[in-house]
Formats: C-alpha cells, structure tokens, sequence
C-alpha cells in the first residue's frame, strides 16, 4: 500500500518536474546534447521504476506500529521544524534548550535530569563552538542581537 | 621506490601537529560514535563534516579527520556488539554472534582486546593494499576518456543495485533520485538554471551538506526514537583484560584471510563492511568450526568479522581516491567534501595533490596505532559510554547538527530544507528504499552527466561511442552482470543473500 501511494505520488513529480524541464533552454550551447537531454531522462527512467512498483509492490512498508510511538515520531518532527525556524529569531541558546527539553521528553527522560541537560547543553554548545571554534551563532534577533 | 618516497612524504604531512591532533580526536569521537547503537560511521561523518568547514580546516586535515572518524567506528561498533548483544554499527553485526557469548561467559576483556587487535590487523592489512594498488589503479584510470568514465559510474551503481540483494528496482530507484537530485542549480555547460524555481537559495544547486546531515543526522534521530534499547542490560567487563600469545596464534590466520576478503571487498563499489564481515564470519565458519562452537563464543568468530570490517573501510578509500568513485556511502560523503573543497578526486590527485592522498595513507597507519591504545587499555572508559541515555545524546547530536548546516551558508533556508530533507529520508528507509544508491547517486551525479555530454560531444552526439573501446565494453557486460545476478539469484535459490542497510 505504501510503495503503491509512493509510487503514485513519484510519477506525479515526475510529470510535474518533467513538465518544468521541458521548458529549458539554452541560449547557446556548443554540444550536441544540451541542459534538459539528461533531467528528461532521468525523469524517464524514474517513472519507469515508479510505475514497477505500482504494479509490483514490495511488502508492506514498516511505519511504527503503535499509535503512541508514531505520534512521537510526528511531534519529533514538529519539534525539528519549530526549532528551525527558531533558529535565527531566538537564537541558538534559547532555541536548543527548549528544544531539547521536548526531545527529551518524547525520549522519555526524567524532568529534573532533562531540564539540567538541555540548559547545560544549549549554553555549553554555545560557548564550545562560538567563542572556542569561532563558528558565529545566533544569539536571537527577538531579542535584540 | 617511487612510492616509499611518496609515503614518507606523507608522513612528514601526518606528522604535523594539526594532523596528528584530528587524527587523535577523529579516532576518540569514531569510536564513540561507532559504540553508540543506531550511529554508524556515516552519522558520524554527516555531522563532523560541516564542522570541518566552519573551522576552515585544510582539504587534508579535513579528510584525515573524517577518515580517522570512519575507521574509529568500525572499532568502536564492537564495543556494544560485545557488551550488548547490539550492533554499535551495521559492519559490527557479525560480532555479536561469538562476542557477546563470549561476554556472558566472563571473557568479555579477551573479546575486546582480540576484536580490537584483530581490527587493527585488519586495518593495516588494508592501508598497506592502498599503498601497493593505488597507485597502480590511479595510472591505469589515467588513460580513461569520458565515455569510459561514464561508464565506470554506471557500473559502480550497478553494483549497488546488485549487491544490496533483495530490492534491485527500489536501489536503482534511490540511485536516480539521487542522480536527479544533483540536477538542480546551475548546469555547469550552460549556466542555464535547472528546476531551481527562482530561488536563490538553491541556485548553486541543493546544499551538499544539507542533504547530508538531512539524510543521515536528523533522519537517523527518527529512527532511533522508535527503537528504543531500554532494559537491555550492559555486561560488566571482568576478568582477564588482554588475550593471550596462545589466543593470538589461534585467530591469527582466520584474521589475515577476513583481512584480506575485507579488503577485496571494500575495494568494490557497494559492497561494504556488512557485506564483508558476514562473508569472512562464513568462510571461517565453513573451514575452521569443526566442533560447532561457533555461535557459542568462540573467539576465531569474534576476530574474523572484526579484522573483514575494518580491513573493508579501508578497501573502500581505494575507489574513491583513484578513480573518484567511492566504495561505499561514507567515502561518498568523503568525496563530497573534497569536491566543497573544490578538488576532485580521481586518477590525478595522485600527482596533482600528492599531499592529500600520501597524507591520508600516511596517517591512516598512526590512525590505527593511537586506535589500538585506545581500544585496549582504554576500552572501558568507552563502555562507560553505553550508559549515557538517549535523552541526552538524541537533542546533543540534532544541535550538532544544526550548528553544522548553520555555519555554511547562515540562511534559515537551510535549516528548514534539511528538516525536510530529513522526513524524506526517514520516509523512504521506511518504505525500504536502501539511502548509501541515493548519497552516491548526488555525489556522483554531477560528474556523471557532464562525461556523457563530454563523450556526446566528442562523438558530435553519436551514442555509439559508450560502446567504443574495450574499456567500455567491458564495463558494460560486468553492468549487466551484476545487475541481472540478484534476478538470477532469486531464480535458483530462494536463499536470501545478506543485504547492507547503509552500506557501512
């Protein structure tokens, strides 16, 4: 059921990409084969597996079974992305140690270990790699930085 | 002489303080990160190779760093197969099997220090076949055209899709959307933009980095919620710490022949660690368990895998820094980061930058020496490791992460590509697809097309010119070959041949 819905959803991108790549064009190209030849095929060959396993899906895909843990799996999800778009805003220190602390917990760690861990972290990876490694970090334009 | 000449050379460029320093730290972290059940030396790789670049290292101490990270994890996965009964890393499987018996019978030092010192033979017996074979490789390839070139690649994704055994058609699949992948950005013939759809941020094509850590760091965070360890209990290393004269004499010629199986091995593209490890765990199963005390703790089955899986990371640097077309998913990562730093491995590195390859050779033996320290006398300063919670580690290496793809291009669109880099990661291991066909498919992607359009070019778009010379036309009947061995396999057996998850 998966691979036939992956497939489905393959075959339209395909169409959608071979769609947008037929319409590259050059304008000068000094070899025979030009920029589009190659995506186009490869798009070909794409939906050529795509629709194999339309027809010839392998076993069922193995998402996690419990209901518990795929709602882990999505608020993880949930969790990356807020902390991306964080980033920059509220900076790295206050962006990790809240993230942190959710991951934490969707990991099942205890309340006072995690909140001491995410803190440690997010301060001390700050301190590692801006002021020790020079890797310039985000301290948080919402806050005025 | 040339090449003794060329290896001291090396030696003198290993020796630096900066690179003896990342060689020691690469193997410290390597270790760590091969212990540590669901990472394995492409996570390790993915997240330290951002960091390479933030920190502005040099092209060879980047690279020694990442290679002293990779033969790092191929000892450090041992550690848990031993003491855990789980796989640190995918290449450290076979381990578990005598290991961890081993270990529940109070011999869990012996089986650390011989898998460690098995690994160590392993690893030289491989860094001395790149010393002999590379650079007799790299000057046959010299003579490669374009066609043969494009040829080359094709053959090494046949591989893949013929050694990863059961889903051929989901391997070639990942291979392309990989191929694809790389399509995006400027085309380097034209300077026509290709699906880029006006933004900037992916003019240059999509970040290397980004699907990286997207494929391997946050998609691996994913899984490793769902397989969570808990409960299982670590074994106490007691008892004799260090194997005997005797016990040495015993493994010693099983170790040389999974070294040597290892290496062969790691040379060909796709097969990787896991593929070698099981293959010498048979053979030596096949000619020395005459008793049936494999399986039961016998120490040969813990040296045997152990030497074919480092001895097979080493084999896979042989591809790679010869021909540019690298042995598995993590020296595909590797290649990358050479190309970030605008150097393009392939037959003339080897005169061009003799530095960076004799360098990485060179520090490869000290690699292995400051690895063998660490692994006996220090081992239980890592397995202390293992107790260190996933709650902690998990939000640890995301950070790491993010840091890393921050200090590329510092764009909030970075951050959230590599986020959905990651789901897509997560969703098509899910569904089966194998990711080490797709990382080679982006790395190889590029060069790729610009040799077949070279090769059009020259023959004025004439396809028959992929069939011209007999460098060609062999690659093209071993293609097929090992493309039609799994279809064929499947035919007369219905035995399942032993797949590569991550292809080491």
């Amino acid at each position: 059921m998966s691979d036939r819905a992956f497939s489905v959803v393959a075959l339209i991108a395909c169409a959608v990409f071979a769609w947008v790549g037929w319409k590259i064009e050059a304008p000068f190209s000094y070899e025979p084969i030009g920029p589009k030849a190659y995506p186009l095929l490869l798009l070909g060959l794409m939906a050529v597996c795509a629709a194999w396993l339309l027809i010839k899906p392998d076993a069922r895909a193995d998402w996690p079974e419990d209901k518990h843990l795929r709602f882990k799996v999505v608020a993880l999800l949930g969790v990356v992305f807020a902390w991306a778009l964080l980033f920059q805003p509220a900076g790295f220190i206050v962006s990790t140690i809240l993230a942190s602390i959710a991951i934490g917990w969707l990991f099942d760690a205890t309340w006072k270990g995690n909140v001491i861990a995410a803190i440690v972290s997010g301060v001390g990876l700050y301190l590692f790699f801006d002021k020790l490694l020079d890797v310039n970090l985000p301290l948080g334009t919402l806050w005025g930085f | 002489m040339d090449t003794l000449n060329h290896l001291l050379g090396g030696f003198v460029v290993a020796l630096k303080p900066i690179n003896l320093f990342v060689a020691l730290l690469g193997s410290f972290i390597g270790t760590i990160v091969g212990l540590l059940p669901g990472l394995g030396p492409i996570n390790g790789v993915a997240i330290l190779l951002p960091i390479c670049f933030a920190l502005k290292l040099p092209p060879e101490t980047a690279l020694i760093l990442l290679a002293a990270v990779y033969i790092g994890c191929e000892y450090g996965g041992r550690i848990s197969s031993i003491l855990l009964n789980i796989p640190g890393d995918a290449g450290a499987l076979m381990t578990a099997l005598d290991g961890y018996p081993m270990a529940k019978q109070g011999k869990a030092g012996v089986a650390l220090s011989i898998s460690a010192w098995s690994s160590f033979v392993g690893s030289v017996v491989a860094t001395v076949g790149m010393v002999l074979f590379a650079p007799l490789l790299a000057n046959w390839a010299l003579a490669f055209g374009p066609a043969e070139y494009f040829m080359l690649m094709v053959f090494a994704i046949s591989c893949l899709a013929g050694m990863m055994g059961d889903r051929p058609v989901k391997t070639i699949f990942a291979c392309l959307i990989g191929l694809a992948m790389a399509t995006v950005g400027i085309d380097a013939g034209t300077g026509v933009y290709r699906f880029t759809f006006g933004s900037i941020n992916i003019s240059d094509g999509i970040p290397f980095i980004a699907v990286v850590i997207g494929l391997f760091s946050v998609s691996e965070i994913l899984l490793m919620l769902e397989q969570s360890h808990a409960g299982q209990e670590v074994i106490k290393a007691t008892g004799r710490k260090m194997f005997t004269l005797k016990e040495m004499a015993y493994t010693w010629w099983g170790t040389v022949r999974a070294s040597l199986i290892g290496f062969v091995v790691g040379v060909l593209p796709g097969a990787g660690a896991t593929v070698a490890s099981a293959v010498s765990y048979m053979v030596e199963k096949n000619l020395t368990d005459t008793e049936g005390t494999f399986g039961k703790g016998d120490i040969r089955g813990v040296a045997a895998p152990e030497a074919a899986n480092n001895a097979s990371a080493g084999g896979s640097f042989v591809p790679m820094l010869t021909l540019g077309i690298p042995g598995s998913s993590t020296t595909a990562v590797m290649m990358g980061a050479l190309t970030l730093y605008n150097i393009t491995p392939g037959p003339m590195l080897f005169t061009q930058q003799p530095d960076i390859v004799w360098g990485l050779i060179a520090s490869m033996f000290i690699g292995n020496v400051i690895l063998l320290v660490m692994n006996i006398p220090m081992v239980g300063i890592f397995a202390r490791m293992l107790y260190v919670p996933t709650w902690i580690l998990a939000p640890v290496i995301l950070a790491i992460s993010i840091v890393g793809v921050w200090s590329v291009h510092a764009t909030g669109f970075d951050l959230i590509l590599v986020t959905a880099l990651g789901v897509f990661g997560y969703a098509l291991r899910k569904l089966g697809f194998p990711m080490a066909p797709l990382i080679l498919g982006f790395v190889l992607g590029d060069m790729m097309e610009q040799n077949l359009r070279r090769a059009l070019a020259l023959s004025d778009g004439n396809v028959s010119i992929l069939f011209h010379s007999w460098i060609s036309i062999v690659l093209w009947i071993c293609s097929l070959a090992v493309l039609a061995t799994p279809f064929l396999m499947r035919r007369f057996k219905g035995r399942q041949i032993p797949t590569a998850p991550m292809g080491g």
